[in-house]
């Protein structure tokens, strides 16, 4: 007797972590549409501010040399259409990336720390 | 991390492209430049003295790193089966052994990859060939049935005879070595196929041979330590027992690599079938119906663990092929497809693929069930897949003769006038990401002067 409600114990675990494996490996992943509150919260974490469309348009319009845009979108993204004279730089928002590319950045950036740089 | 990196005018502007796009502000888009994917060839040059060690030391660490893929793993219960069997040697003549079995496995490998780069492409060809990946499969399913405790492995006595007495050992470790070459051959050949090219453009075979000879050596670099230390595995007193179990479970882990060789040959659904059959059974008889002593507590519960493994993977298996999200909807080849794609002013992608070819089925399972691949692929292109699975189909024929398809995969894209973009052809597998770039350029097609 002992050893049935083992086994069938035994048979719902296997159970339960198959049911987990199945829905994490397969479960539609939706990314919420973030507003900008949501930007907001993560530019005061992250140390940075944030631009809104009319307050970019006059550095751009200028033509100001000062200005660096960097498109942080995936290379097939940035291919069918970005803003002009936007440099590709694909990043995905994990630490991992944000480590494996830390020096990269750099070198893209340039060694003038007080320019206006612009993330998308 | 701009801020961390010391930059003092950092800013993100979230709304991103799509707002300053719908603004009529200016953009730009950068279809071309597909120059910096393709590899550049390398340059080929004589190798000698110092340049010749550091190329061989490099290919050899190379070798030892492929054995984190899954070529060597059939090797492993066969050599621990081989040596196991093997008591009452001493020290020394195992070293011997040892080295003459990775010997001969090298020497089987390199020969393979010469030939391979001496007759170029049509050596992969054959590797992915329905015969071959059966011979492969049933080899490996033999040896499992030795590991199962059905006969215990020798070799055959002529053999033996016909080599000189004292040598006749070590001549049958090294022709066993020299015949499961064949085994690991398949699963190598692809992995090398950038060395196989290099070997090819020095045009050298005797170079080609040691570049393929160390790369072996590398890669059977384990085998040679598990060789050894299985040989003295018969010796450790009380041992024995629960070293069955473990033969068993590697018996099972060859009828499961069979499987996997076996998989393109077959239709799909039976393809997953037979993988969970084989899971099942495989958890069911390690864990539960296989009697073996425990020789210690942790033992019943390491094969309830084992069992249990088996039977999740049945379980992931088949749930996950069960509940796979929708793939591109392909369309059979007419050349009236084609006229009306040209009148609908949309790009054209052609598959040509095999049912027996893995990285056909790679591109299927991966980049073609890929969302955004999909719904790309639904919205802006005409998807025609031409299967090249039987021979003989004279419109088929022709198209192979029209676009120069030399094997498959081949993937052929067509800008919305219908004229080939040679440099987006694919022959390989690419993962998602490279081919939405592609798309994407092939959607530019006509204006980038391909």
């Amino acid at each position: 007797m002992v050893k049935v409600t083992r086994n069938v114990s035994l048979a719902l675990v296997a159970m339960a972590i198959g049911v987990l494996a199945l829905w994490l490996t397969n479960r539609a992943v939706t990314p919420k549409e973030a507003t900008w509150e949501d930007a907001a919260r993560e530019a005061k974490t992250g140390g940075y501010r944030l631009f809104t469309v009319e307050a970019l348009r006059a550095p751009y319009e200028e033509g100001s040399t000062d200005l660096l845009l960097v498109d942080t979108r995936q290379e097939w993204e940035y291919r069918t259409g970005h803003i002009k004279g936007a440099l590709n730089f694909p990043m995905e928002p994990t630490w991992l990336s944000r480590w494996r590319k830390r020096s990269s950045l750099a070198k893209l950036l340039g060694p003038d720390k007080d320019h206006l740089v612009v993330f998308y | 991390m701009a801020v961390k990196l010391g930059y003092t005018k950092v800013y993100r502007y979230p709304t991103g492209y799509p707002e300053w796009h719908a603004k009529g502000l200016p953009v730009d888009s950068a279809p071309a430049g597909l120059a910096e994917m393709a590899s550049e060839p390398k340059e080929p040059g004589p190798l000698y003295g110092w340049a010749m060690i550091w190329t061989l030391l490099g290919i050899f660490v190379g070798g030892i790193a492929l054995n984190l893929t899954p070529c060597i793993y059939p090797l492993i219960p066969i050599t621990v089966s081989y040596f196991g069997g093997r008591s009452g040697l001493d020290q020394g003549k195992l070293l011997i052994h040892g080295a003459c079995y990775v010997g001969g496995l090298s020497l089987t490998n390199s020969v393979l990859g010469i030939v391979a780069a001496l007759t170029g492409a049509l050596m992969g060809a054959i590797l992915q060939n329905p015969v071959v990946l059966g011979v492969v499969a049933a080899i490996l399913v033999f040896f499992a049935t030795s590991l199962f405790g059905f006969w215990e492995l020798r070799l055959p006595s002529g053999l033996m005879q016909a080599a000189s007495k004292s040598y006749a050992g070590y001549f049958g470790t090294l022709f066993m070595g020299l015949t499961l070459g064949v085994v690991a051959a398949p699963c190598i050949g692809p992995f090398v196929l950038g060395l196989l090219a290099w070997v090819a453009s020095m045009g050298s075979p005797w170079l080609g041979f040691v570049i393929f000879f160390t790369l072996s050596l590398g890669l059977s670099l384990p085998l040679f330590f598990l060789a050894i230390f299985s040989g003295q595995l018969e010796k450790l007193p009380r041992s024995g027992e629960w070293m069955l179990w473990v033969r068993k479970l590697m018996g099972w882990v060859l009828v499961g690599m069979a499987t996997y060789f076996i998989r393109p040959v077959l239709p799909k659904s039976l393809g997953v079938f037979l993988f969970a059959v084989i899971a099942i059974s495989a958890g069911l008889h390690l864990g539960w119906i296989d009697r073996t002593k425990p020789p210690f507590k942790a033992f019943q519960w390491i094969r309830r663990v084992v069992g249990l493994a088996g039977l999740v993977m049945a379980f992931i298996v088949i749930g996950s092929w069960l509940i796979r999200g929708p793939g591109v909807s392909w369309q059979t080849y007419s050349d009236e497809l084609l006229i009306e794609a040209r009148r609908l002013k949309k790009p054209v992608i052609i598959d040509f693929y095999a049912d027996w070819c893995s990285p056909c089925l790679k591109l299927d399972k991966a980049t073609f069930h890929d969302p955004e691949i999909v719904k790309q692929a639904g919205q802006d292109f005409i998807m025609i897949k031409v299967n090249l699975t039987r021979g003989g189909n004279p419109v088929y024929e022709r198209l192979l003769r029209k676009y120069g398809i030399k094997g498959v995969p081949t993937i052929v894209f067509l800008d919305n006038q219908g004229k080939e973009l040679p440099a987006l052809r694919l022959v390989d597998f690419v993962p998602p990401n490279e081919f939405l770039t592609r798309m994407a350029t092939a959607e530019k097609g006509p204006d980038t002067g391909l």
